[in-house]
Formats: structure tokens, C-alpha cells, sequence
């Protein structure tokens, strides 16, 4: 949790977001590290599902406090689930299919890695966008009615 | 040929002119885009811009690098176009938008103020300074790598390359390097300090310390507002920024790879 909270702030500065606000930014990281966490070793479910939860309880979080903090909801939910993007599965997907192009790997069991993390980079994020995008959308058909 | 000047309808002296309203709504959506905002964002503050200006009628297309609105007033309508430049992240002047777009819809300035506005926004919003920004990254690069299970001894490599890494970047997108380019040579370097000195402080994680080095190139935002975009019926940018994620983490990975190359030629495992 700590190091989620760490990696939210750190990228809350990079998104140019005030000081004041950081705290906000670590809280949100660290809610959806300690989410993630409590699905993955706790209830021992996959990455992509315990992504999910973790984003639809930031999402949610973020909706109950959004009057209360001075920043965009966008911002605060996004960087709280900056942490949960797969970079380095990405990374070795793309190098698993640079890797396929030389001689000296075993063809298929390339292949098999480097599709299989593709696929979770892609429901990973997946997952992100759509724990985000639900409490939002449900706010808003409440908004409409 | 006829200047876009003579094809825009005479207005009538009761309604606000077409032509400011127009062009200071989209010049907020190109603001607004440009700091990061999904097209909900941009719809919402240009439409509140627009109807809080005297627009009746507000209609956006947000596309990938272009803007259009029509706006209509009465029996008068206009269709204007405008640029938008590079998407990156501000979160200052997405707040300082989200402000000035309650205000004008709360009819407390006018279409020439709203102006003055955003030209304040667009030279006076402060940004962190290029040292507080590389320290910041490089802290959440090193918990990225904690995340990973980098080490401890891989840990201190990946601030330092992080840090670096994140100066350089901002001294390239200054010059106007080209960004994919940029993230490429970002890659090289970062990827390449972090793995020589996860090598030299002893490390047994160097292939993961080189990866940690270099998830401050990784597209969070534009990846998250992708799938949103889509979400909410904007499938076309979506998809332009789906596509600009792929092509951003193919350039990402070629640095990498370069550096393990590298690094391989001077005989350190990775």
C-alpha cells in the first residue's frame, strides 16, 4: 500500500497537481493497492479481477468524496489506478515478439508467453477502465432521472 | 476564393456574436484536451462555455487531433473548426477550466474576459519545477520496482535512472523531439543506467530494475481515457488513442530492448 501510495503521488506530480492535493492522490494509490492486495492473497483471485475491484472501489471512493477534495474526479481516480497498469507485462510482450524474430528462442513457447501477457495487459487495463467508468456511469443515469 | 470571414451569417444586434463564442468555447476544449480530459470532459466544459456565453444550441465533435462546434443562436448558426496540439497531462489547468466553465455558465464574465481567461491559464498556470518532477518520478519508479520485487539493492538504480530518465525527457518534448522518438531514446537511457547499476550495486533483479526504470513512459492516462472515450460513445478517439497507447509501448519496448543489448554486449545478464 505504501509503495502504491508512493507511485500515485509521484505521478500526481508529473500530471502537475498541486502539493495540497498529493495527499489525496497518495490515498487514492494506496486504496487500490490495498484492495488489489486483499482480492489477490486473500480471496486468491486472478490480477484482471482483482484489478477490477480495485478500480470499481476507487471509482466509488472517489465518487462519494468528490465535493470534498479541490481536484477533478478524472485525475483522482486515474492516478490512484496508475499503479495497476501493466507496463512491465507490456514491455515483455513487445519483447517477446522482437524475441520470436531471432533464431535462437524456442518459437512457440515465445509465442505462448508473449501472447499470454498481451492478453493480460489487455484485461488488465481493461478492467481499470471499466472499475472506473461504472460508478460514474451509474451516478449519472441517477443525475438524469 | 471566398475568406471563412464571408461565409459566416450576418448576427443580429440582440444575440452575442457567433464568430468570439465560438472560437473562445473551442479554444477551452483545446485547453482542456490538451491537459487530458476524456471527450466527456471536453463536451461538458465546452458546453457549459458556450451556453453560459448566450449559445441556444451546442453541438461538439471531439476528434483525436481536431475540434468542431456548431453553435446557434436563434435562427443564426455557425460550424467553426480548430487544432488541437499534443495530449499531455495538466491537471492545474483542467481545475483552472472546471472553474472558469462554472463561472461563465453562471453568466459572471463575458465572451471577451472568458478570453483574457484562458490566455492567463495558458501562460500562468504554474507547472512543478524540472527537479521536483524527475525526484517524484524517480520515488514512484523505485515503488513501482518494490511493487515488481525489484530488490532493495535494485532500488536506488531504478530513482536514479528514473530521475534521469525523466530530465531528459523533459529537455527533449522542449525541443519538440518527436515523441515517440523521444520515449524510444528515454527507454535506451533509462533501462541502461538502471540495469548497469543494479549490475555494480550487486543486484540479483536487474532485468526487472531495467523494466521499473522505465514505467514513467508508460501511457496510463491516454490508456484509461481510450477505453472511456469508447465507453461513452466516442469509439473513433478511442481508438486514435488505443492505436497512439500500442504505437507509444513499441517504441517504449525498442529502448529496452536496445539496452539489453547493450548490456548483453558487455557481458552483464539480463
Amino acid at each position: 500500500m505504501i509503495c502504491g501510495a508512493i507511485a500515485a503521488a509521484g505521478f500526481g506530480v508529473l500530471f502537475n497537481i498541486g502539493f495540497r492535493s498529493l495527499p489525496w492522490c497518495a490515498a487514492s494509490g494506496a486504496l487500490a493497492l490495498g484492495m488489489r492486495t486483499c482480492c489477490l492473497d486473500g480471496l486468491h483471485w486472478n490480477l484482471e479481477a482483482a484489478t477490477f475491484a480495485a478500480a470499481l472501489t476507487v471509482g466509488a471512493a472517489v465518487q462519494v468524496l468528490r465535493f470534498r477534495t479541490d481536484i477533478s474526479q478524472n485525475a483522482l481516480d486515474v492516478v490512484g489506478c496508475i499503479p495497476m497498469v501493466p507496463g512491465s507485462f507490456a514491455a515483455k510482450a513487445i519483447l517477446g515478439m522482437f524475441a520470436l524474430t531471432s533464431n535462437t528462442v524456442d518459437p512457440s513457447e515465445t509465442l505462448f508467453t508473449a501472447v499470454q501477457y498481451a492478453l493480460r495487459v489487455t484485461f488488465t487495463v481493461g478492467a481499470i477502465g471499466t472499475g472506473l467508468a461504472i460508478p460514474t456511469l451509474l451516478l449519472r443515469v441517477r443525475v438524469l432521472r | 476564393m471566398e475568406t471563412i470571414e464571408n461565409l459566416v451569417l450576418e448576427d443580429s444586434g440582440s444575440a452575442p456574436a457567433l464568430e468570439p463564442l465560438a472560437m473562445v468555447a473551442l479554444d477551452a476544449g483545446r485547453m482542456i484536451m490538451e491537459a487530458g480530459a476524456s471527450a466527456n470532459g471536453v463536451n461538458e466544459i465546452v458546453d457549459k462555455i458556450a451556453r453560459g456565453l448566450g449559445a441556444e444550441r451546442v453541438d461538439l465533435r471531439v476528434g483525436y487531433a481536431s475540434l468542431a462546434i456548431t453553435i446557434g443562436i436563434g435562427p443564426n448558426g455557425i460550424t467553426r473548426m480548430r487544432k488541437v496540439g499534443h495530449l499531455g497531462v495538466n491537471q492545474r489547468i483542467d481545475q483552472e477550466l472546471q472553474h472558469l466553465a462554472d463561472r461563465v455558465l453562471r453568466g459572471e464574465l463575458t465572451t471577451d474576459q472568458t478570453r483574457e481567461e484562458l490566455a492567463r491559464f495558458a501562460t500562468g498556470t504554474p507547472r512543478h519545477s524540472a527537479w521536483v518532477m524527475a525526484l517524484a518520478v524517480g520515488l514512484a519508479c523505485a515503488a513501482f520496482g518494490r511493487l515488481l520485487k525489484v530488490d532493495w539493492l535494485g532500488t536506488g538504480p531504478v530513482f536514479v535512472a528514473a530521475c534521469i530518465g525523466q530530465l531528459v525527457r523533459r529537455e527533449l518534448l522542449t525541443r519538440h523531439v518527436n515523441v515517440f522518438i523521444c520515449a524510444t531514446l528515454v527507454a535506451f537511457l533509462s533501462s541502461l543506467l538502471g540495469g548497469l547499476g543494479a549490475h555494480w550495486c550487486q543486484s540479483a533483479t536487474i532485468s526487472t530494475a531495467m523494466i521499473a526504470s522505465i514505467l514513467l513512459l508508460v501511457p496510463g492516462v491516454p490508456s484509461v481515457n481510450a477505453q472511456s472515450d469508447i465507453m461513452d460513445g466516442h469509439p473513433t478517439l478511442g481508438s486514435a488513442r488505443a492505436v497512439t497507447v500500442a504505437v507509444i509501448l513499441i517504441f517504449v519496448a525498442l529502448g529496452l530492448w536496445l539496452g539489453q543489448v547493450l548490456l548483453s554486449h558487455l557481458g552483464i545478464p539480463t
